[in-house]
């Protein structure tokens, strides 16, 4: 066939029977449009659970808990920490790269500061982990480091002398200061997203760009509570911080382990320096997780995200039952178009007898068919896929402008990929095309005589 | 050369014996009319000479070939290499434009008979400047009379240069000085395009316009004038 006139040949025939298409194909782009915009959305928040709430290549591992509720109180008889001996059987499982413990503050804490950001000072409880710095080395660079090598006793009486790294700890005491380095700390993005999504305004203070948080120093004091007393002698240190990492304990600060480590024997004793409250697991692959996972419960242990896992699964599940809505309405579709082309072969039958007279093949009568259902779908499918762009957008207003700002609040929650695009518009064509087969296979067997004569 | 051989057409769901018995040479470059009544089986004769149906008794050889023996895809081929059909209901794609209703072969064509889109267009005009249509090509067939839509078929029968021309009462539906024109274009067209033509009609005027003429009453020949079986 001659390309050219083939298309022509093809769209005039469309063009003749346009109302009937134009009704066969409101199914499919209604179809495709639902598809479309379920699977964007799924896909969305899917990657928003899996990548921000749940990093793909690691695996935060616990002590299994065993809770038995009694009254107001839930009395944990699992194990309540991993030691070192663990950690290193973690470290031999097939698959893993590297574990990086984690260590909780054991005792309480309070931080102060942060006039040059609020107007006034703020003083709060706080919880405090630890984690290894090379578990973020790639998010916040070297900035986030072990200090213990960073001690001196070069002697002060004002921050200036000890350098941009270091503060002159005691610098008001009669006797000076002696230098100290700032500790780095990390916060979770999650604590940035609830303070300019919720506590800002209880305050009426300012939104805050999490990149002007980096290098905000505060102090923090460690064994000391307003709370309840703890009956220690406090640790005052500087912090400043470091970054923001979404490894950072979700509502507190984290700090190096190291730190963490020294602050724990200090205040509670040698024996918590080797008490782990948690373990990242970094995995080679994601095709090795599910193995390290058995791994890993088969140790007594459990991973703590399985529920970031679950909720993933089950958008997953909801959305494909939603994008299964709009398949079937291309289903749907695709049995009008089928009844649209045996409508339409039984108008052209004499047509279809003339082209047969001047030598056209059964094969080129099915195709030319077939390519009118092609054509069809595309055309709807393109539509369908607009259709599902634009309620995109304005589910995306609607949000931005009417839904209060929660934590990982993105600004599209759809996802319109490019496979997604080309898979939806394929599936499209692909329905026109199957609707389209059975009429196209009867009008090319036919008798062309018969064709001919109207019988 | 066309042959056929005992061929016989029946209409079982009609009962109908149309063709019985048919014996009929055409030599290369013949002008044979054939003439009968509405129903004596013209048209039938026509569609297996040219291939469009194939559900019959008998032998039937298109230039040295056997219908019989084609394959379905073969008899397509045989039909846009060396048949052109000429109806008396004209069946122009009302869609398309005149142009492209005199190159619809060219959609189908496989081959040696492929040609450039280009080549395509200027066989197309030079054909309806041919019957006489130079300036219709753009036009759509719905705005022709009936004699000028004929034409337009005569030229689409042409496209491919047949070796056959296959006419079903190309002058029926038109009204008696116009069919005169159609009858004297394909004689034209015979003169000049020494192809065999075979023209079914019920009409003795029209008839004549053939070197033979061959009389068709109940599915069989029943005279024939001109020389020749």
């Amino acid at each position: 066939m001659i390309g050219r006139g083939w298309l022509r040949a093809v769209t005039a025939d469309l063009c003749r029977h346009w109302r009937h298409f134009a009704a066969a194909s409101v199914g499919i782009i209604l179809g495709v449009a639902a598809l479309t915009f379920f699977l964007a959305l799924g896909l969305k928040v899917r990657e928003l659970l899996l990548v921000q709430v749940f990093p793909a290549n690691h695996i935060e591992v616990v002590p299994r808990s065993a809770d038995i509720d009694l009254f107001a109180l839930r009395l944990d008889l699992g194990r309540d920490a991993l030691d070192a001996a663990v950690i290193a059987d973690l470290a031999s499982i097939e698959g893993v790269d590297a574990v990086y413990p984690k260590m909780r503050l054991t005792v309480p804490a309070l931080a102060s500061g942060g006039e040059s950001l609020f107007g006034s000072g703020l003083q709060t409880e706080i919880v405090a982990d630890g984690i290894d710095p090379k578990l973020v080395a790639g998010q916040v660079g070297g900035t986030f480091r072990e200090v213990e090598g960073d001690r001196n006793s070069t002697r002060c009486s004002r921050d200036e002398q000890c350098g941009d790294d270091a503060y002159c700890d005691g610098a008001l005491s009669f006797s000076g200061g002696s230098c100290q380095p700032y500790i780095p700390v990390l916060v979770s993005p999650f604590v940035v997203e609830l303070y300019n999504g919720a506590f800002r305004r209880s305050y009426g203070l300012p939104k805050i760009n999490p990149d002007a948080l980096i290098g905000l120093t505060f102090e923090m004091d460690f064994g000391a509570s307003t709370f309840r007393p703890s009956g220690l002698a406090p640790i005052r240190k500087r912090m400043r911080l470091a970054g923001v990492s979404d490894k950072a304990i979700p509502l507190g600060v984290t700090l190096p382990l190291g730190e963490v480590r020294r602050l724990n024997m200090a205040l509670t004793g040698p024996a918590a320096g080797e008490q782990f409250h948690s373990a990242v697991i970094e995995i080679r692959s994601k095709q090795k997780a599910p193995a390290i996972v058995d791994a890993v419960e088969a140790m007594g242990l459990e991973v703590r995200d399985r529920g970031a896992r679950r909720a993933a699964f089950a958008t997953a599940v909801i959305m494909v039952v939603l994008a299964l809505v709009g398949g079937v309405l291309i289903a749907v579709a695709a049995a009008h178009i089928l009844h649209v082309f045996y409508l339409v072969v039984m108008v052209r039958r004499r047509e279809i007898g003339l082209l047969r007279a001047v030598g056209a093949r059964r094969g080129d009568i099915r195709n030319l068919l077939v390519a009118e259902a092609a054509v069809v779908g595309m055309v709807a499918g393109l539509l369908g896929l607009a259709a599902a762009f634009v309620a995109g957008l304005a589910a995306d207003a609607f949000a931005a402008s009417q839904v209060p700002d929660f934590p990982f609040k993105p600004e599209s929650f759809f996802s319109f990929s490019p496979w997604l695009l080309v898979a939806v518009l394929t599936l499209a064509v692909v329905a026109c095309v199957i609707g389209a087969l059975p009429p196209a296979f009867r009008a090319a067997s036919g008798d062309p005589s018969e064709a001919l004569a109207g019988r | 050369m066309i042959r056929l051989e005992g061929v016989r057409k029946r209409y079982p769901e009609a009962d109908i014996d149309v063709l019985r018995g048919i014996d009929l040479t055409i030599n290369a470059h013949d002008f044979v009319s054939i003439v009968g009544r509405s129903g004596s089986g013209k048209t039938t004769l026509l569609h297996l000479i040219g291939g469009l149906d194939s559900t019959y008794d008998g032998t039937i050889e298109v230039d040295g070939e056997n219908l019989r023996s084609l394959e379905d895809d073969e008899l397509s081929d045989l039909r846009s290499r060396k048949v052109g059909y000429v109806f008396q209901a004209y069946h122009l794609l009302d869609h398309l434009t005149c142009r492209e209703n005199v190159s619809v072969a060219a959609l189908f064509a496989r081959g040696k008979m492929r040609r450039e889109a280009s080549r395509v267009r200027r066989r197309a005009d030079e054909l309806l400047a041919t019957v006489g249509l130079e300036d219709a090509g753009h036009r759509s067939p719905t705005t022709l009379s009936g004699g000028e839509r004929q034409r337009v078929a005569l030229a689409r029968a042409l496209f491919h240069q047949p070796e056959i021309l296959l006419c079903d009462e190309p002058t029926g539906n038109l009204d008696l000085e116009t069919g005169h024109e159609i009858v004297e274009m394909l004689s034209e067209v015979h003169r000049t395009g020494e192809m065999t033509i075979v023209a079914a009609t019920h009409d003795e005027k029209i008839a004549a316009a053939g070197a033979r003429v061959l009389r068709l009453r109940e599915g069989r020949f029943v005279g024939s004038e001109g020389g020749g079986k």
